[in-house]
């Protein structure tokens, strides 16, 4: 089995490469790369200030676009280019993002502290709320509770996150409805001088409705999936087993149904962490909070290409991972798994 | 009809399942599914292949209907399997798909379990034609319809049925549709791998009459591969014991059921439920434990680990059939 | 005459099956005596498991539901206890065993912690005592090295090892009654052996305590059992002891389980097989529950259901024609 996780992580390296040279050669031969990017900067700026003689264009010396190209590795043959690239990563050197004019890796964890809270906390509130309501469902399948549940979480189903997020805020962000909670913001202004009390209440205040928008989702398929799959645990021949050595209802259903029951949503784990830090740039828009999924939006639409790819490469690695510990995951819990 | 030529001559079969592991996936183990088998079917004769599971009978089967090219593509085939065919001796074993196909009319199969071999989403028309509109494509619907009618008529099902879905029949049902579609290209040889023993007992009996029926009207020849010696004994003329891989006895079925030579075949015997409640508990040689697996065969005689008579030799020499007069093919040197 | 360990007495069950009441138990009453080994034999959809769910009350509610009757163990009504005290009496007083040892074990729980569960539930024992209690009763079904197999998972073990771990869960608190449901059906001959010698090693060490064993197969009974009843379509079809049912079959039913076993005198002949198939579970005849598929059925049979008549000596038989069958005479002399 460790044979089989070594040949895993080994695989990491062939599908690393083939993601990341495939967006490389996208980033690379889509028109308005970064050097047009700039240029345009650079003329908007100079008419706004309006210096320079010949008004509307300006011309950049050769020889600066020359350095330019240089910096990007623009002037080099496609390969070459994606080798300089792929070498500065394994140095860890991911770049310089030409619009904040500092290191992406500066760039990327500045913001993603944000990203995970708002990620973990829904992630975590997701499987507390939704396995034992999951359970409950399956126990009393049928009942008004029932049914009831199903469709709230279905509703919520079929309501985009973001949607959500900007009907609660017109309802309770203070313009036309309620006054509840604040309009957006990961924090308010001032937060660094609040004491602890007003610290911890005010980060609440701004994460109510995000995290609801985040988390609405996930909901259906996770209560649905931890239902269906006890459901289909109790109806097996070691559930009637364990019945007939006189265990109650309780003991069955915590000590042998539930177990089996969560394999599924358990080996679930892995691949949520690439979600978790991905955040999504439509609910972090609608709650102006500068996360991941916000940088990377702006970063395409700017052509900042040195942040795209580095978050690129950080999700990748985190899908890659995820799915690893999937499987890590599933051998822990599952007796019967082994990987050869 | 025994004097006639065999339409099926197995050869040193072996069917070896190759097993990889470690970081790059090499080879770390040979499971030997069959090793060495070698055995003859007549025109016209029954010969069951009996064993536990475990023992490779199934895997002879399949060997035969040329199944496990399609199913796992590393297997490593062994030994020949000729068959007479109608346009002359051929070598199925390992036969490419397109070569085998023109002889899948010639040898066909009946599965052990009715409710899983019959796709749920085709009618049974659709079942039983299939291997019609293979092999005799030149049949328009109609002359298809008339076939398929025939056919569910002989195995006792009422034509109309044809129209319906596999779940809507019970088990012997479905059994009986699993004849029919065997059938349909008028096969020489039927493999029939279990054939009744997810059935109630009612229900095997009335199987096991229709297949005998068939035998008799078609000049069916038939390979019946199972678990349980008695139903064999009633069908079979000839019957072959397997255990790991390797057959251990071979010889009529008198012979082998009336007076079993090798230890083996004595305990499974012995092991058998006899409807006699007499006889009941009389002695009794109940083998221990279980079937070693394949992967970790003992040397010598794969059965010694379980046997009454084992002795310090058969850890090396493995024990090779040999007659004891009049066909009956023993593989223990011990019981001589 | 001893007291009896178990009486049933007019116990109905029906499930709901397209919005009506199926009978699978439709009034079934019999006595399990202390000592007794005692079979109930049926194909499937006979009633039999539904009979052993329903003594041990645990028939899926819903769609099933235990409708009327009496369980009498111990002189209390285990269908009248309050659902607290009833789950005492499971796996203390009365243990089961079922058919698939694979899936009813827990697949993710070790076997020590499922063998120690029901002692550690019942019995005021120490983590110590129950440790040693599990390694005593695995040691005393077989099973190697008991104590180092605590730790294992069931898929480590063998089918055959997997039904002595439910043996011994079921023995584990020393029960009055075992009921054993198809124990040996997904077994190989030579494990079936090992496991009905097991079951009546154990049986004969357990004085008091009886063994109810269920199959389909009636040549186990004959291995196995004292005492037999037959059922047919949720009814006690006959009861005898298990010699005079295999020397007389009294029942057109019981008749044709027996001619369906091949014997070996009816080697190359036709097996007597009973026509057609167990009906749906809603689609029972009138009258007779077995006269759709009786070859000697009567007028009578198809609108009057016979009672069970009592013929002495332990024979009872459901059939109108019984007191025509020239059998008859000779068992009531038989009987003292």
């Amino acid at each position: 089995m460790a044979a089989y996780f070594a040949r895993r992580f080994l695989l990491l390296i062939p599908t690393f490469i083939g993601i990341t040279f495939l967006v490389f050669s996208i980033t690379q031969f889509v028109p308005g790369g970064p050097i047009d990017q700039m240029i345009l900067n650079m003329q908007a700026s100079a008419t706004e200030g309006g210096v320079g003689g010949s008004g509307s264009s300006v011309e950049i010396p050769p020889e600066s676009l020359a350095a330019l190209k240089e910096h990007f590795n623009l002037d080099k043959p496609f390969f070459v280019a994606y080798g300089h690239w792929l070498w500065d990563l394994v140095q860890l050197d991911l770049g310089k993002s030409y619009k904040y004019n500092t290191p992406v890796i500066e760039v990327i964890t500045s913001r993603f502290p944000i990203s995970i809270y708002f990620g973990l906390l829904g992630f975590f509130l997701a499987y507390l709320i939704c396995i034992p309501l999951g359970v409950l469902k399956a126990v009393r399948h049928g009942s008004r509770l029932d049914i009831a549940s199903s469709m709230i979480v279905f509703a919520g189903y079929s309501i985009p996150g973001w949607a959500l997020g900007g009907v609660l805020l017109v309802l309770l962000g203070g313009g036309s409805f309620l006054d509840w909670v604040p309009l957006g913001g990961f924090r308010s202004e001032g937060w660094e001088n609040f004491s602890i009390w007003q610290k911890i209440t005010d980060q609440l205040h701004h994460t109510i409705l995000p995290v609801m928008a985040y988390m609405v989702g996930s909901f259906a398929t996770l209560t649905i999936l931890m239902k269906n799959s006890l459901m289909e645990n109790l109806g097996q021949d070691y559930v009637r087993t364990a019945f007939a050595k006189g265990l109650s209802e309780r003991a069955v259903i915590f000590g042998h149904a539930l177990r089996n029951s969560l394999i599924p949503i358990c080996t679930g784990l892995g691949h949520a962490i690439g979600l978790i830090m991905a955040g999504s740039y439509l609910i972090e828009k609608v709650f102006n909070i500068q996360g991941i999924g916000y940088l990377g939006y702006t970063s395409i639409v700017d052509r900042d290409y040195a942040v795209v790819m580095g978050i690129l490469v950080i999700n990748t690695l985190l899908v890659l991972i995820g799915n690893i510990l999937s499987d890590v995951l599933y051998v822990l819990v599952d007796p019967r798994i082994r990987f050869s | 009809m025994s004097e006639g030529k065999p339409l099926l001559e197995i050869d040193q079969l072996s069917v070896h399942f190759p097993i990889y592991g470690g970081v790059l996936r090499h080879q770390v183990g040979l499971v030997k599914a069959v090793d060495g088998v070698s055995m003859q079917i007549r025109r016209g004769e029954t010969v069951g292949l009996v064993g536990e599971s475990g023992s490779g009978k199934t895997t002879v089967g399949r060997a035969i209907c040329n199944l496990h090219s399609a199913m796992s593509p590393d297997v490593k085939l062994g030994g020949q399997i000729w068959f007479e065919s109608r346009s002359g001796r051929v070598d199925l074993n390992g036969l490419a798909r397109k070569e085998m196909l023109p002889h899948r009319a010639e040898v066909s199969m009946v599965f052990q379990d009715p409710f899983s071999s019959l796709n749920p989403r085709m009618t049974v028309q659709q079942i039983v034609q299939g291997p019609l509109c293979i092999h005799e494509p030149d049949l328009d619907q109609k002359a298809l319809d008339e076939r398929v009618s025939q056919l569910l008529d002989r195995v006792g099902l009422q034509p109309q049925y044809a129209a319906r879905y596999p779940h809507e029949f019970s088990g012997g049902q479905r059994q009986r549709i699993g004849i029919a579609r065997s059938l349909a290209t008028r096969p020489a040889l039927i493999v029939a791998d279990e054939p009744v023993s997810a059935l109630d007992v009612s229900v095997q009996a009335q199987v096991i009459n229709l297949m005998g029926e068939l035998q008799q009207e078609f000049g069916l020849t038939y390979l019946f591969v199972a678990h349980d010696l008695s139903i064999v004994y009633h069908m079979a003329d000839r019957i072959a014991v397997m255990y790991l891989g390797s057959l251990v006895e071979y010889g009529s079925a008198e012979q082998v059921y009336k007076s079993p030579r090798h230890p083996y075949t004595q305990a499974l015997l012995s092991a058998v439920p006899r409807p006699d409640p007499d006889g009941k508990r009389a002695k009794r040689t109940v083998l221990q434990g279980d079937i070693p697996s394949p992967l970790a065969k003992p040397t010598g005689c794969g059965f010694r680990t379980r046997c009454p008579l084992a002795k310090k030799e058969c850890a090396e020499l493995v024990p090779e059939l040999n007659d004891r007069g009049t066909g009956h093919f023993v593989a223990c040197p011990v019981v001589e | 005459m001893s007291q009896p360990l178990l009486q049933v007495k007019d116990l109905h069950t029906y499930f709901n099956v397209e919005g009506q009441r199926a009978w699978a138990c439709a009034g079934v009453s019999f006595d399990v005596l202390p000592g007794e080994f005692l079979g109930i034999v049926g194909e499937s959809g006979s009633g039999k498991s539904v009979t052993a769910l329903s003594i041990m009350r645990l028939i899926p509610d819903p769609p099933g539901r235990i409708d009327s009757g009496e369980v009498v163990f111990d002189g209390r009504d285990l269908l009248q206890l309050p659902l607290n005290e009833m789950r005492r009496v499971r796996g203390r007083d009365i243990a089961m065993i079922f058919q698939e040892p694979m899936t009813s074990l827990n697949p993710v729980l070790n076997i020590g912690r499922q063998v120690m569960e029901a002692v550690v539930l019942h019995e005021n024992l120490s983590q110590e005592e129950s440790r040693n209690r599990v390694i005593e009763v695995l040691e005393q079904v077989g099973i190697p090295d008991a104590d180092k197999r605590l730790k294992d998972y069931p898929h480590q073990f063998s089918g055959g090892m997997r039904q002595r771990v439910m043996i011994a869960m079921a023995l584990i608190c020393k029960p009055r009654l075992l009921i054993a449901d198809e124990p040996t059906t997904a077994l190989d001959v030579t494990i079936q052996a090992q496991i009905l010698e097991l079951m009546a090693d154990l049986q004969n060490q357990r004085e008091d305590s009886a063994t109810i064993l269920i199959t389909h197969d009636l040549a186990v009974v004959a291995e196995s059992c004292d005492r037999v009843i037959v059922m047919y379509g949720g009814r006690i079809q006959e009861v005898a002891s298990t010699r005079d049912l295999y020397q007389q079959p009294l029942h057109p039913y019981t008749k044709g389980l027996m001619g369906s076993i091949p014997q070996e005198d009816s080697k190359g002949k036709p097996l007597f097989a009973i026509r057609g198939n167990v009906p749906a579970i809603l689609d029972f005849p009138p009258g007779c529950r077995f006269c759709s598929r009786c070859e000697q059925v009567e007028d009578r049979c198809r609108s009057e259901e016979p009672p069970l008549v009592d013929l002495g000596g332990g024979r009872a038989v459901r059939c109108h024609l019984v007191e025509k069958l020239p059998s008859n005479a000779e068992a009531e002399e038989a009987a003292p």
